[in-house]
């Protein structure tokens, strides 16, 4: 008996030895401690260094001098990293913070820490952390006012309330706003015993380069908890949003509208009648682009009873009406996570497939502004996990960021002409 | 690899054996990968399966697990599963969660893969990881999945065709 249960010790060492992820992690603390082995039990990424290819989230951006950033996590650090041959390497990364053993940062599918890259060089990294006991979240903020050699202490968009799920977007002035949902009123009605359906959609705005925010308000009530924001900027430099709502009888379809110059109100609309009435975390929210010529373009996916699927509208009168839904992807292989970006006249939809074995990204390119699009064309593929694609645009070009836990860190420029977008 | 997940599990199944004569651990997630469905639906074939899937990231999950503690205590002819589909971070917190709706002695597994368009495909190829998710498995092998609560009309149905029949 004693004998069995020293043998019984012994595997469960091996065990914890082989996966444990959650130990290493409290000890990566620092880029120099951060080389723990990986996990091979449990689903985790598919390295532990401190680089963007160990993430499972890595969300990109340009700065002006055409620098490729990224923010990523792994285990309790945010860290940005900067590239200057396009993602094919990456200087050292910096890590922006470090949370405290309890808790987890927010990386996962639609979730992930974001970078913004500002016109006078400044840096400005998000992230969002949950306490162990609870699901609410804050978002905080670091900024890096040397290149991204550091960052300042991370601050707290909001004290207490509950936010995930920011959206980022600066516009030509330099105004930052960010979007969020923010469970206050939830968390209020909870403790006076009422019903409350998901989150409030929240808005702030900083014109000191990201030291300070002002607005932080809730502007409307009831979107979608468990599903990303996007944001866009319209041609009037105002910036737009777009999220899964709750609508009555708890239908989880799709809003977009646009804040006002002051900050104090919403204009826009529902962008279609899917009719998804379901007590569930879709974990997944919408992509939106406006391009140049101020049209609003969303893609979401839906198992409403009026479709399901991933699906494409786009708006020419600010929200107030959308074109009829245009299925996008092929269903046989489980279309999802649809992202758009219009670059100069060109505008772009990626969304990802799976067909049992890999997974692809798909693409389609759209010169008249969503009414017709390319043939879709597989711009790059992966044969194990992924994380969702993201678009990034800089100097009239657009690429695909992704990375993937076999094939690593991918930087992938968009085709420019029809041409191009079609060749398979 | 086959052999490393082998090691794994013998060290679960020591890990279970410990917890047998008294040892601290506590709720234990059995590993859950790719192609672990099929071997969770031969394994229980003949019998009623529900595997339901959910995370603590999905508050209506959570909201409902209680109700699901109900429906163990009142069917003990239907073989229930639960996944949890959260990252290994998340493992402390979703035990929590369990015990709290007095669900710690269920039979618990978790993603122990992040290959998570290939789990959800192996299940429904329609399933993009929206939750809660749960897979009705009939007796006769017949498969349903069901996006959304315990409360949809698919699950009653299936549980009046399929349980209370020894």
């Amino acid at each position: 008996m004693t004998r069995m249960k020293h043998i019984g010790l012994v595997l469960v060492a091996a065990l914890l030895g082989a996966s444990g992820a959650h130990a290493q992690e409290h000890a990566t603390s620092t880029v120099a401690e951060g080389a723990a082995k990986p996990a091979m039990k449990h689903a985790a990424p598919a390295c532990s260094d401190a680089r963007p290819e160990c993430a499972m989230t890595v969300f990109p951006a340009f700065d002006k001098k055409g620098r490729l950033w990224v923010a990523f996590s792994v285990g309790k650090t945010v860290y940005a990293a900067s590239s200057v041959d396009g993602g094919k390497s990456f200087a050292s990364p910096v890590a922006v913070a470090n949370i405290a053993e309890t808790g987890v940062i927010d990386a996962h599918g639609d979730a992930r820490p974001k970078i913004v890259a500002l016109n006078d060089g400044a840096l400005l990294v998000s992230y969002t952390t949950r306490p162990d006991k609870q699901m609410i979240g804050t978002i905080f903020t670091a900024r890096s006012i040397d290149g991204g050699k550091t960052f300042s202490t991370p601050q707290a968009m909001l004290a207490d309330g509950g936010q995930r799920f920011d959206a980022w977007v600066v516009s030509p002035k330099g105004r930052i706003y960010a979007g969020w949902l923010d469970k206050t009123h939830a968390q209020k009605a909870k403790a006076e015993g009422h019903e409350f359906a998901g989150s409030g959609v929240a808005f702030g705005w900083s014109d000191d380069g990201g030291a300070t925010f002002k607005g932080k308000s809730i502007l409307m009530d009831h979107a979608c908890e468990c599903c990303k924001m996007s944001a866009a900027l319209d041609r009037d430099g105002l910036p737009v949003f777009a999220w899964r709502q709750v609508f009555d009888d708890g239908v989880r379809d799709h809003y977009a509208a646009k804040l006002s110059a002051d900050g104090a109100s919403l204009t826009g609309g529902r962008v279609s009648d899917d009719n998804w009435a379901i007590n569930s975390c879709p974990h997944q929210g919408p992509g939106l682009a406006i391009d140049h010529a101020g049209v609003w373009h969303v893609a979401w996916f839906t198992k409403g009873k009026n479709r399901q699927g991933v699906f494409y509208a786009s708006s020419r009168d600010g929200g107030k009406s959308f074109s009829a839904p245009q299925k996008i992807g092929d269903d046989a292989r489980a279309p999802a996570f649809a992202a758009l970006l219009a670059v100069k006249d060109r505008l772009y939809r990626v969304w990802k497939e799976f067909d049992g074995t890999t997974t692809s990204i798909p693409m389609q390119m759209s010169r008249d502004g969503g009414k017709s699009w390319s043939a879709p064309h597989v711009l790059a593929t992966a044969a194990d996990a992924s994380d969702n694609p993201q678009l990034v645009a800089h100097k009239g070009a657009g690429y695909l960021s992704w990375v993937s836990h076999k094939e690593g860190y991918r930087l992938i420029a968009l085709p420019r002409d029809e041409k191009s977008a079609s060749v398979k | 690899m086959s052999v490393r997940r082998n090691i794994v599990r013998y060290g679960i199944a020591a890990a279970a054996f410990l917890l047998v004569c008294g040892g601290a651990l506590a709720l234990d997630f059995k590993p859950y990968g790719r192609g672990d469905y099929e071997t969770l639906v031969k394994a229980h074939a003949g019998r009623p399966l529900i595997i339901h899937f959910w995370s603590v990231t999905c508050p209506a999950c959570v909201a409902e697990l209680p109700q699901w503690e109900k429906l163990i205590g009142a069917h003990n002819d239907v073989d229930i599963l639960f996944i949890d589909t959260d990252d290994e971070e998340e493992r402390d917190r979703a035990a929590m969660r369990m015990e709290k709706a007095g669900l710690a002695t269920a039979s618990h597994y978790a993603f122990a893969d992040s290959f998570v368009e290939k789990l959800y495909f192996e299940v429904d190829r329609n399933w993009r990881g929206e939750l809660p998710f749960t897979a009705l498995v009939a007796p006769d092998g017949v498969r349903t999945t069901v996006t959304g609560g315990l409360d949809d009309p698919q699950m009653a149905a299936w549980l009046g065709k399929n349980a209370g029949k020894k």
